[in-house]
């Protein structure tokens, strides 16, 4: 048992943006990874034009989703995706796998936002991947840009939804306190939330049974709500709704965060030797 | 005659240690079937909502797509059982392992498909299983030619697999982090695999067919079980049962390149 310290009573920035600072240079280090990543999104983007382009050939289009804006969401999602699909605070399951965890605590830090400041560093290194992403897409499919007031709505609603996908991770990561290995719990939650989400195929297009059972879940606030509003299928006039459920999401989840946090620090044990 | 023995006996304990290892850390590889089973499905799941909404993709409808993953998995499923192994070459040459293997009096490859790690059979029951639901499905007649052709088209897509996996890893004597190289591959595969090849454009559909051959490995069969004749794509639905005849070749392609890269590696200095 390692005693909590407490938190230093006024709290620096300074330190945490030099945390953020030195991720962002961590992750450039892997070049090679970097070209991959974004020729892996041509292929991908190649991909998802030529399978929709076949599905809506010989059938009739859905109203909601016309083709070119079927072509328009999957795009955004896979680019929602690059900063998305990142495990922010899995330097915590890390560390508290290989025991460095007890030196953290020893540290004159505020110990979770050096793990948030770490991964913004990382997730700000490859939003930057986005823009050269993009352009290339822009080589192989054609994305409808709407109107400034729904792109700004857009960005909130993907703001709320990153922090969803934050804290939901972040929760994955405490359950390592008492769990130790959770790659494979946390492989299940990734996959089911591609699916869940409305990553990999809209919402609308699922079964109303389904759907309705998808709604009761977080997932579709990560991806779901700022694609529907991209898209239009999320009217002006139910903007506040969805954005008060992707709200709600956030402080229910932020909470069990908090709350996961403290009980885990408490009972720290350290693996092996 | 005696090496053959030795083999065997050294494979033999290869399985115990899988075995052993599975019933160690019984928890964690429960898990990670129950990752198996959410992964296969979730790709089903997806292909059946979009297929609820699309009464079909170039006249494929859910059954023969379904059937068409199936057979896919199947072949998968026999890679990574037996052959996965194989990919971990590069992380032991890395960690200056493999060097250990190159002074010993057994072949090289065989050891390195015979070093023990966390492998047990889960995906290939799964996929059995899968395929036996998918083939009732589609309405396959189940005679002895499709009993005969079944097993030796999931063994030739899995000798692909082999193939791919190991010509990757014979860049690790080079290129020591290749783990770039092998993501793009195995995306490729995965995602390509999963629809009838004719929505790609030509390029593509040559690709996949004469130089990264996995249509080779589901959509040909495929193609040929479902009595798919009239579509046009790069070649006529008979060569669908030359599946185990080009993993051979492959196999063989790829095992020249190993034995080219082995006698030229030179050990990353540990």
């Amino acid at each position: 048992m390692i005693a909590v310290r407490r938190a230093p009573r006024r709290l620096r920035i300074a330190p945490y943006v030099e945390f953020a600072k030195r991720a962002m240079a961590r992750e450039a280090t892997y070049r090679f990874d970097v070209f991959t990543s974004i020729a892996s999104v041509l292929v991908r983007v190649y991909l998802l034009k030529t399978v929709w382009v076949a599905l809506y050939a010989r059938n009739a289009a859905p109203k909601e989703l016309p083709l070119h804006a079927i072509i328009t969401y999957s795009t955004v999602a896979l680019l929602m995706g690059l900063v998305m699909d990142i495990d922010q605070t899995r330097s915590l399951h890390d560390r508290l796998h290989d025991g460095s965890i007890a030196t953290d605590f020893m540290k004159p830090i505020v110990v979770p936002l050096y793990f948030f400041a770490d991964g913004t560093g990382e997730v700000l290194f490859h939003a930057l991947l986005i823009v050269p992403s993009l352009l290339l897409a822009l080589f192989i499919v054609h994305i409808d840009v709407p109107a400034p007031a729904v792109l700004a709505t857009f960005f909130l609603s993907f703001g709320l939804g990153y922090c969803v996908g934050l804290f939901l991770n972040f929760i994955l990561n405490c359950t390592a306190f008492w769990t130790l290995e959770i790659s494979a719990v946390q492989m299940i939650v990734t996959w089911v939330s591609d699916l869940l989400g409305g990553e990999l195929v809209p919402l609308v297009f699922f079964p109303a049974a389904l759907q309705n059972v998808v709604a009761a879940l977080p997932f579709a606030a990560m991806f779901s709500t700022p694609l529907l509003i991209y898209t239009g299928v999320i009217p002006p006039e139910r903007w506040a709704a969805a954005l008060g459920v992707q709200a709600a999401w956030v402080v229910l989840l932020g909470a069990l965060s908090a709350a996961l946090w403290r009980a885990g620090a408490k009972r720290i044990v350290v693996q092996g030797g | 005659m005696k090496r053959a023995r030795v083999m065997w006996n050294v494979y033999r304990q290869y399985w115990r240690i899988n075995v052993l290892t599975m019933l160690e850390y019984r928890a964690n590889f429960l898990m990670w079937s129950v990752f198996t089973v959410v992964y296969h499905g979730a790709a089903l799941a997806a292909l059946w909502i979009v297929l609820t909404r699309f009464p079909s993709m170039n006249g494929w409808t859910f059954r023969d797509m379904a059937f068409l993953y199936a057979l896919w998995m199947l072949a998968h499923a026999v890679h990574n059982t037996f052959f996965s192994t194989v990919g971990d070459v590069p992380e032991h040459i890395r960690e200056g392992e493999f060097d250990r293997l190159l002074i010993r009096p057994l072949d090289t490859l065989f050891q390195a498909i015979a070093t023990p790690g966390a492998i047990f059979p889960d995906e290939l029951i799964l996929a059995l299983l899968t395929f036996a639901a998918a083939a009732v499905f589609a309405h396959l007649r189940v005679d002895t030619s499709f009993l005969l052709f079944v097993p030796l088209i999931a063994i030739g897509g899995a000798l692909i697999d082999l193939a791919f996996n190991l010509i990757i890893s014979t860049v690790a004597f080079w290129f020591v982090r290749v783990d770039a190289l092998r993501w793009i591959v195995v995306q490729l595969e995965q995602e390509f695999t999963r629809y009838p090849i004719t929505i790609y454009t030509r390029g593509v559909r040559l690709l996949l067919t004469f130089v990264v051959p996995f249509a080779f490995m589901n959509y040909y069969p495929a193609r040929f079980f479902l009595h798919k004749v009239h579509e046009t794509s790069v070649l006529p639905a008979g060569v669908g049962l030359l599946t185990p005849a080009i993993g051979v070749l492959f196999v063989a392609v790829a095992y020249a390149f190993w034995r080219f890269g082995l006698v030229r590696y030179q050990g990353v200095g540990h």
